[in-house]
């Protein structure tokens, strides 16, 4: 075997390569990234590896993700990258899961097991959950990301550096509730009514959207529109039901697929006409006839001073980019994406970037909710998009491209509508190895302890700079993640009370005088899960229920908020009582010692403002600026924390590096540019 | 669905099914994303020559291959040791050990994408270089990539294929431990699409008349509210830039007053206070005061001069009908009944208005790009009547259509830069540590030549200066390059091998498709300091 690891000792030393058989590494997904990384750490001899994703194998894939072959679609990634990969190191233990990294078994405890984490993840979601189980459990991370040429890999260790969150990350876009609802001006609109609107409601969970409708009225909403929602929420309720039951003969097979269209795009849209003060100032939408359409003698007569928005039947799928930075960001049609892949450069073209007539699109339409329809007959309890489905891709581009027609928007190709429907980032082989080879790289600066080797390194879009290397930064002192004191209880949740854990962790025993604690820690405490807020100096309703009540389980965290700000944040991780526990045991083992938070350093702020109240993700037609958020989004991120860190995200920045920049990394544009400008820069040894 | 039925549903249904793609696109389609079907179209016609079997040039090869070259040579005439199989993806970890290497790792490699194809040579390049035949399958390739090829070797190469105008590129790549170069060597490398992030000129100052008509027919004192808020930035600028000039014997706003006062001009023309566009065409006033007829970098351009007769060149066939356009483009330019400016880009930024406005714009831009396009294909062809019934009618569109952002990049033979001790000199000085560790490794190839043992610090050092001449100075920095060189002189780690492999393919698929920029000179690589830098 000396032969074999001849390279990796000269080179590493045989210090580090005897330490890297004993090293246990977690790697986060088995994707572009993740298929090189496992090729270079099982070439380069780490010893155990544990390889989680949650995801299968797809074709599309197969351009970057090495490991996986044809006949390996569908299959799990974890499995069959560790299967491929371990074929090259007799020596290495592979050990693949099958799941998502958020499953309340993947613990601190758990996390705690593993020298090092390396994030090869593509949603910032998951990125922000692995680096808070890392500060919690104290394990280096090396995090990164790609998108086309760009890429990045961050060194995050807490307290030493900049944790993952200590830099807020954009949030994602999202579109007033109307404007996706009734008012559509551009392509990304439909889209998302399409996908996050229209989809959910025929093929998703049968929601009783009652209730909210009915608060909603309390509180004194427009009566007349909540009215209009309800009759198209019982309208939804028949289609629904259509869609469900079985054809009831050969010639009627469409009928389905035109109760949905008369529904949405004829019905709804006479329901939308009505109310004539909408339209006083905007062009109104055309009802949509499916017959017409059908027999091509449909025509789109809108009162358009200039004649070439819809003018026509036939598709423009090509003619417009939209006319926002929304849609912009979303459509990523800087120099370098959407332009690369107009139809114009291709020749022959791509046979789906081709342009979609109006026919076209009703009877793509009508196929993919058959289609839709057949899947859930077949027992399919709910459909969801997802850009690699074809039926569900179909669907959204038709609907999207049909409401577009009704409203004079130019359409989109099914290519285009992929591309801003599934946020899809463009990725090749080569950006993936550089940042995999990078990764190692860090991971060994850490492993090793030599912290001033460590670096953020981008790969940017430079041809006399492929590589800038940054400083680390210290962690930013208001981040809402790694500055918080971190300890762990283990209790049987079903057993347990708010108030017991509270006052444990807090050292406010029993038999103790609640101000017997030597005015050590914090007074008065609000105490959340999550963005919930479980209890607060004023509101103790909460502290008598068990921790399983208020779904506060294995692997989620209770915040414990020092109601004065002077205080740290102590966040208290819940794991299960070890197997050997006697069952009439304590149903709750405190840390020992218990978490001491520190004073803040003076805040370079003003005092922290409190979290935001808990807030309920709802579909309503609320205030006219509400909101409705894309479906993948993230949810945001605690308002103290935004609020105190600089704002980089205001700049303006290229498509390609916004997309990056959505998906959780700040990208800077020279080696040069510093995150902030901290004059009590720490050094980091 | 599976994956597999899609071609038999695609088939079997009515053609609006047929938009969906076929298995080659979706396989390919987050890189099609980024060079499109024409970048494709030219990786699939590649054939691509990789010089040794090591775990760098597998990782070069694995890169070229996953997005689908046409085929692939690996020239190796090493067996494989248990050191190649203990660091290469691309052997077998036990039943390569013994056999050629090459002929090991083309199956392993072609694994990865079975429309590719490849070949294993069992033979020296020196016995090849030494044969007429040898040498012309040596130029047949679209690219060259040599790994750790020993210095007269590479040299030899080298001259061969700089020898020839129409010849491939070299990359000549050198790696120890942590410490790697590439160098690509080519003549000269025309780029229509860079992908360049800067926008095309939006014409504001130099309207075209359906532009300029929609400006002067705005009535803003007497039009409707709604519409006022929506008016694009661009037309605003256009309609005050033509009543600044009537008011200004036709010059444009020049002082730093001027300015001022043009600015406040837009923003008295808002009725409400909120209306963005007014405020967008402030901030965008700029565009009025910088907006060159013809960019610099493309005036450049028009005055190259042709490439020095010393290195025994012409201008290589491939790129005849560029040079025929960047011609033709300098004389449109130029030609009185023309805009004086380069062909209008269709392109628009995103800008604050309403749909209707917005694509009213668009369109206009759309045709008056559409008439002067058809201009310059007219005066290509009174100029180049051969090339122009030759070209590609959509290299030709490529080319205007991208033509603000036209780049041609000029190379060196592979070694040039060492025999030049002014510019290496110059080097030292401006770049210490990319260029003194470009000197190890150059002290490295000349000393491996000889014999493996010989290499030690001392030796290095004393090499470095014979590279640069007695009593230069050596910086610093040389000594963390020989130190880090002597300990791992052939040292093939994996990760720098990967690390390598991505970058190295990823200028071979810019040279090869003719998009993006890809580096000039010695691209240097420090993964201790985790640092790039390009000299020479």
């Amino acid at each position: 075997m000396s032969g074999r690891s001849r390279h990796a000792r000269a080179i590493l030393g045989e210090e580090l390569y005897g330490r890297l058989s004993e090293t246990k590494v977690l790697l986060v997904g088995a994707g572009g990234i993740g298929c090189e990384l496992l090729k270079n750490i099982v070439l380069t001899g780490f010893g155990h590896i544990t390889l989680l994703d949650l995801d299968t194998i797809d074709l599309s894939n197969l351009n970057r993700q090495f490991l996986f072959r044809k006949k390996d679609i569908k299959q799990s990634k974890a499995m069959v990258a560790a299967k491929t990969a371990s074929a090259f190191n007799p020596n290495v233990k592979i050990t693949p899961i099958h799941a998502n990294i958020k499953e309340p078994q993947f613990d601190v405890e758990w996390f705690r097991g593993y020298d090092i984490v390396l994030n090869a993840l593509d949603n910032l979601d998951a990125r922000r959950h692995v680096n808070k189980m890392c500060m919690a459990a104290n394990v280096p991370l090396v995090e990164s990301g790609t998108a086309g040429y760009l890429g990045q890999v961050q060194p995050i260790l807490k307290d030493r550096a900049e944790c993952f969150d200590c830099v807020p990350k954009p949030t994602p876009k999202t579109f007033p509730v109307c404007t996706i609802r009734s008012t559509p001006s551009q392509p990304i609109h439909c889209i998302v009514w399409a996908k996050s609107y229209l989809m959910p409601q025929l093929f998703g969970e049968d929601e009783d959207s009652g209730s909210e409708l009915d608060e909603a009225e309390k509180q004194g909403e427009n009566a007349k529109e909540i009215a209009a929602l309800r009759k198209e929420a019982q309208a939804f309720k028949a289609v629904r039901a259509a869609l469900r039951s079985a054809p009831a003969e050969e010639a009627s097979s469409s009928s389905a697929a035109k109760l949905v269209f008369n529904k949405v795009f004829h019905g709804d849209i006479l329901n939308l006409l009505s109310m004539a003060d909408m339209w006083r100032s905007r062009a109104p939408p055309v009802p949509l006839d499916f017959d017409a359409i059908r027999a091509g003698t449909f025509v789109l007569n809108r009162p358009s001073q200039n004649g070439n928005t819809a003018s026509t039947a036939s598709g423009q799928a090509n003619s417009s980019n939209g006319s926002t930075s929304t849609e912009k960001a979303l459509n990523g049609n800087g120099a370098s994406t959407s332009t690369a892949a107009t139809p114009a450069a291709g020749g022959a073209g791509l046979k789906d970037q081709r342009a979609l007539s109006l026919q076209d699109n009703l009877e793509l339409f009508v196929s993919s909710t058959e289609r839709l329809a057949a899947r859930l007959r077949a027992g399919e309890d709910t459909i969801s998009f997802d850009k690699d489905d074809d039926d569900t891709l179909d669907f959204v581009t038709a609907a999207a491209n049909l409401r577009s027609a009704a409203y004079g928007i130019p359409g989109k190709s099914r290519w285009e509508v992929k591309e801003m429907a599934g946020n899809i980032i463009p990725a090749i082989a080569t950006t993936n190895a550089i940042i995999a080879g990078l990764i190692v790289l860090q991971a060994f600066h850490l492993l090793r302890r030599s912290y001033s080797s460590l670096r953020n390194v981008h790969v940017q879009f430079k041809p006399s700079m492929p590589l800038s290397a940054i400083a680390m930064c210290p962690p930013n002192p208001a981040c809402g993640v790694c500055r918080d004191t971190y300890t762990e209880i283990l209790c049987d949740p079903a057993r347990v009370t708010l108030k017991q854990v509270v006052d444990g962790v807090l050292g406010r025993g029993a038999d103790t005088d609640m101000d017997s604690n030597e005015g050590e820690g914090p007074e008065e405490v609000c105490v959340y899960e999550d963005k919930r807020v479980l209890s607060d100096p004023d509101w103790d309703d909460n502290d008598n229920r068990t921790l399983e009540s208020l779904n506060v389980t294995r692997g989620k965290f209770l915040s414990i908020v020092d109601e004065d700000g002077e205080y740290a944040t102590i966040q208290v991780a819940i794991g299960a009582l070890p197997p050997d526990h006697p069952a009439d045991g304590s149903a709750l083992i405190l840390p020992s010692p218990l978490p001491k938070p520190p004073r803040r350093q003076k805040p370079r702020v003003a005092t922290p403002s409190p979290p935001p109240p808990p807030t309920t993700t709802s579909k309503k037609r609320a205030a006219p600026d509400d909101e409705i958020e894309e479906i993948d989004a993230p949810s945001a991120k605690r308002a103290r924390k935004d609020e105190d860190a600089p704002n980089v995200a205001a700049s303006f920045t290229p498509s390609k590096k916004r997309r990056l920049e959505e998906d959780g990394l700040i990208m800077l544009d020279t080696a040069e540019e510093k995150i902030e400008e901290d004059p009590d820069v720490i050094e980091i040894d | 669905m599976s994956h597999k039925e899609s071609q038999n549903i695609e088939q079997a249904t009515t053609t609006v099914t047929t938009s969906q793609p076929d298995d080659k696109t979706r396989r390919y389609d987050r890189q099609l994303r980024i060079w499109a079907a024409s970048g494709q179209a030219a990786l699939e016609s590649s054939r691509v020559l990789v010089l040794s079997s090591s775990a760098t040039s597998t990782s070069i090869l694995k890169n070229l291959v996953l997005p689908g070259i046409g085929h692939f040579s690996i020239l190796d005439a090493t067996v494989t040791t248990p050191a190649d199989a203990g660091n290469n993806f691309f052997l077998h970890a036990r039943e390569s050990i013994g056999k050629p290497r090459a002929q090991e790792a083309v199956p392993l490699l072609r694994e990865l994408n079975e429309s590719v194809q490849g070949e294993a040579v069992f033979k020296d390049v020196k016995e090849l270089l030494g044969t007429e035949q040898g040498r012309d399958w040596l130029t047949g390739f679209s690219i060259v990539i040599a790994h750790n090829l020993d210095k007269p070797t590479l040299e030899e190469l080298s001259t061969l294929l700089w020898s020839n105008p129409n010849g491939p590129p070299l990359v000549a790549v050198r790696s120890a431990g942590f410490l790697a170069e590439f160098h690509i060597q080519y003549h000269e490398h025309c780029v229509s699409q860079t992908h360049s992030d800067t926008a095309p000129s939006l014409r504001i100052t130099r309207p075209f008349p359906a532009l300029l008509e929609w400006a002067r027919s705005l009535d803003l004192q007497d039009m409707d509210p709604t519409n006022h808020g929506h008016i694009p930035f661009v037309v605003i600028l256009v309609k005050l830039v033509d009543e600044w000039r009537q008011s200004h014997d036709g010059n444009l706003p020049k002082t730093a007053a001027e300015k001022k006062e043009f600015k406040s001009k837009i923003l008295a023309l808002k009725i409400k206070p909120d209306e963005e566009n007014f405020d967008e065409a402030e901030a965008q006033a700029w565009r009025v005061w910088s907006e060159p007829a013809v960019p610099s970098d493309v005036q450049a351009l028009f005055a190259l001069p042709p490439l020095p007769s010393t290195s025994n060149a012409h201008t290589p066939e491939k790129h005849a009908t560029f040079h025929a356009l960047l011609d033709t483009l300098a004389e449109f330019t130029k030609d009185p009944s023309g805009p004086g400016t380069l062909p209008l880009s269709a392109t628009l930024p995103d800008m604050k208005s309403d749909t209707e406005s917005y694509v009213r714009l668009q369109n206009l831009y759309r045709q008056w790009a559409e008439v002067e396009k058809n201009k310059f294909k007219e005066l290509f062809k009174a100029k180049h009547p051969q090339l122009a019934d030759s070209a590609n009618p959509e290299e030709v569109d490529t080319f205007v259509k991208n033509s603000h952002h036209l780049r041609v990049l000029r190379g060196k033979q592979w070694g040039a830069f060492d025999k030049d001790r002014e510019a290496v000199a110059n080097s030292l000085m401006m770049a210490p540590r990319e260029t003194a560790t470009h000197l190890g490794l150059s002290a490295l190839t000349n000393l491996l030549s000889s014999d493996a043992s010989k290499v030690t610090e001392d030796a290095l050092r004393s090499e470095v200066q014979s590279i640069v001449g007695e009593g230069v100075d050596l910086p610093e920095e040389l000594d963390a390059a020989i130190g880090e060189i002597a300990r791992a002189p052939t040292a093939d780690l994996p990760n720098m091998a990967a690390f390598l492999g991505g970058l190295v393919a990823q200028e071979a698929i810019k040279m090869i498709t003719e998009q993006y920029v890809p580096l000039n000179g010695y691209c240097v690589v420090d993964l201790v300091d985790s640092w790039t830098g390009v000299i020479g």
